[in-house]
């Protein structure tokens, strides 16, 4: 009884300090010029890639001024749909989500389109017919696959056995093997062997590798849809004592990456510019609020992006409006 | 009731023998070659190493769900420690890396130990926060990256790699038997002599089967109950350890899930979750069946998910096995 009392005067408490904080009353708000505030929910924050996205969007929010509030859905549907709800009662100014699921997205959308908040998404699309987003802003991860291919091809001399290590589900990187595989149809002696889901992790990828190079000891090239499936294929290819001789590309280019590839052990990978992603989607959203649109058109590539010493290749990146 | 107690007793490896060969015939016994040994048995150590622990954890009747958890931190922090010790010479910064993520187990144990005997607070519930403290904290003492194993000590990779028996018997054993392979099968013989002829040993038994008697005969059952949890967190950091030198970093998101992989695997390997009863050879034997159940969905080419719809199938089958012979004794 004590306990309970004890805790319901903390959560009160805590509750209240929350509230003055953080809600004083509309009219106030307007007077003092409130920064607008932005929700985003990211996919996860655990990746690397996620983790330099989060990066960019902070440095753009502090370009123009905005709050930020940044959640990570940890790859779960659900708990990124209460996000959505949180943001919608918290009547922020816009929200950015990077969706954990292309198809049940569209109902938070749709929530947020009726709650009158745009919605902007990053990286990863809405594919449900439900909700209207403002602007998409991604790596365009097809033609991230078509260039891996280029790379595979480079790689092995435009012949050999290759095996790909994926992670359905998700449709940037579906995108990435559809890609790589509509491009590999113009390298005749290029095979791939076998395709298995490692869901984009590294020791799940080491395992993965492992079955493979147990069961296609012919193996000449291992492509890995992100660099934590590239880099647990390194470590089974290293173990089995192959390394140099199996030829693996990666996607995204993160450091640990970067330094594999020059040491050679990973021959290439496909860059995303994460960073620049999240700073472009804050340029997209402060472009709404100033414009209630935005230009119907707007595509950059950044091909042959940067260039460090080593065969990093750029991928090409854009922000599409819708 | 001896034919029962036959098929109690051998049911499981006659599953395995038959899940073996259906997969050997169905992989033109690409399956059974001598290199996809190797492979399942590199693969098996880290959880293998895990479930020694896991089991005596369950025989006490107690669980534990910190381990993936424990993996990923101690993996993390045995990395740093070797960043940090960098200019020594190698055997020594092995030693201290090893020690380092052995200890920091032992440690997370001993307070999941602590917690449980001391103030009676439930395994699950304790241990349940150790999971999540763990995993937080390993994200956060690397700043959310993967530490990477400095260049002059990369050979620490050694332990994952393949040495023994390369070419034994005129096989080329390729990729050969891991270190993390020889580590296992010491812990495997260890930790049976351990329970099955030591005081020890026996103490833990008495301690799940029932512990108010245990308690009234004179055994130290909170002694008993905390080393349990203890050595299973040292044995984490073991794993820990070795899976971050397989895979070249210590990395905060390894090892996830692996606490329900690791109980599933005792669990098929005979250990009631009432406690009392369980072995190491069963524990391995459960290991090593949904091991091969993982590669085979593999080799078969399968998609992965097939894998955890068997796992759990197989799961429900042991138990329901056990459950139903025992209704049949009493």
């Amino acid at each position: 009884m004590k306990k309970a009392v004890l805790l319901t005067v903390v959560v009160v408490a805590l509750l209240w300090t929350e509230g003055c904080r953080k809600r004083p009353s509309d009219s106030e708000s307007r007077d003092l010029q409130k920064p607008k505030v932005i929700g985003v929910s990211l996919l996860n924050l655990q990746h690397e890639f996620y983790q330099d996205l989060r990066e960019g969007m902070r440095k753009g929010a502090k370009k123009y001024g905005y709050e930020l509030k940044i959640l990570s859905a940890d790859f779960n549907p659900a708990i990124q749909a209460n996000h959505i709800r949180d943001f919608i009662v918290q009547k922020v100014d816009a929200v950015i989500i990077c969706p954990c699921d292309s198809k049940t997205v569209g109902t938070s959308i749709e929530q947020a389109n009726n709650a009158g908040i745009p919605v902007f998404t990053s990286d990863i699309r809405n594919d449900s017919p439900q909700g209207k987003v403002i602007a998409h802003v991604a790596s365009d991860n097809y033609q991230g696959g078509v260039l891996a291919a280029e790379l595979m091809n480079e790689a092995l001399n435009g012949k050999g056995n290759v095996a790909l290590i994926t992670s359905p589900g998700v449709e940037s990187c579906t995108e990435r093997i559809r890609g790589f595989k509509d491009k590999i149809k113009d390298y005749p002696e290029i095979k791939i062997v076998e395709e298995l889901s490692a869901e984009g992790q590294r020791d799940k990828a080491l395992d993965v590798a492992r079955d493979i190079l147990t069961k296609h000891p012919e193996l000449d090239g291992i492509f890995g849809i992100n660099d934590d499936s590239a880099l647990g294929a390194l470590a089974a290819v290293e173990a089995a004592g192959k390394a140099g001789r199996i030829k693996i590309v990666g996607y995204d280019a993160t450091q640990e990456a970067r330094r594999r590839i020059r040491d050679g052990k990973i021959y290439a990978d496909v860059v995303q510019y994460p960073k620049l992603m999240g700073e472009k989607t804050l340029d997209i959203v402060h472009r709404y609020f100033a414009f209630k649109a935005i230009p119907r058109e707007e595509i950059e590539h950044f091909l042959e992006g940067e260039q460090l010493n080593i065969p990093v290749r750029g991928g090409t990146w854009r922000g599409n409006s819708e | 009731m001896k034919l029962r107690k036959l098929v109690e007793t051998y049911s499981l490896w006659a599953f395995l023998v038959a899940l073996i060969l259906v997969l050997a015939f169905r992989t033109d016994f690409d399956f059974v070659q001598p290199q996809n040994a190797a492979n399942i048995i590199s693969q098996m150590s880290v959880e293998m190493i895990i479930a020694l622990g896991m089991t005596m954890v369950i025989i006490t009747a107690g669980i534990d769900l910190s381990v993936g958890s424990l993996v990923a931190l101690t993996g993390v922090l045995g990395t740093m420690a070797l960043t940090v010790v960098a200019g020594l010479p190698l055997w020594l910064a092995f030693l201290i890396a090893i020690f380092a993520s052995v200890l920091v187990g032992f440690a997370c144990g001993s307070f999941s130990g602590f917690v449980i005997t001391r103030f009676g607070i439930p395994p699950f519930v304790a241990t349940l926060a150790m999971m999540f403290v763990c995993r937080g904290l390993a994200f956060i003492v690397c700043r959310e990256r993967p530490v990477e194993i400095p260049y002059e000590y990369e050979q620490l990779k050694f332990l994952g790699m393949g040495i023994l028996g390369k070419n034994l018997f005129g096989v080329e054993w390729f990729p050969g038997i891991p270190l993390s392979g020889i580590i296992m099968l010491a812990g495997i013989v260890f930790f049976h002599v351990l329970l099955s002829g030591t005081v020890f040993g026996r103490q833990i038994y008495a301690v799940g089967g029932n512990e108010e008697a245990s308690r009234l005969s004179g055994i130290n059952v909170k002694k008993i109950k905390f080393f349990v949890y203890a050595i299973t967190g040292g044995l984490c950091g073991l794993s820990g350890i070795i899976q971050a030198a397989t895979l070249g970093s210590g990395d905060p998101k390894s090892g996830d899930k692996w606490e329900l992989q690791v109980i599933a695997a005792v669990v098929v390997g005979g250990t009631s979750l009432f406690g009392g009863r369980g072995t190491i050879i069963g524990t391995f034997v459960g290991v090593l069946l949904i091991r091969v159940l993982a590669v085979g969905v593999n080799f078969l080419g399968f998609t992965r998910f097939w894998q955890y719809v068997v796992l759990g199938s197989v799961l429900l089958l042991a138990v329901l096995l056990d459950t139903v012979s025992k209704k049949i004794r009493s």
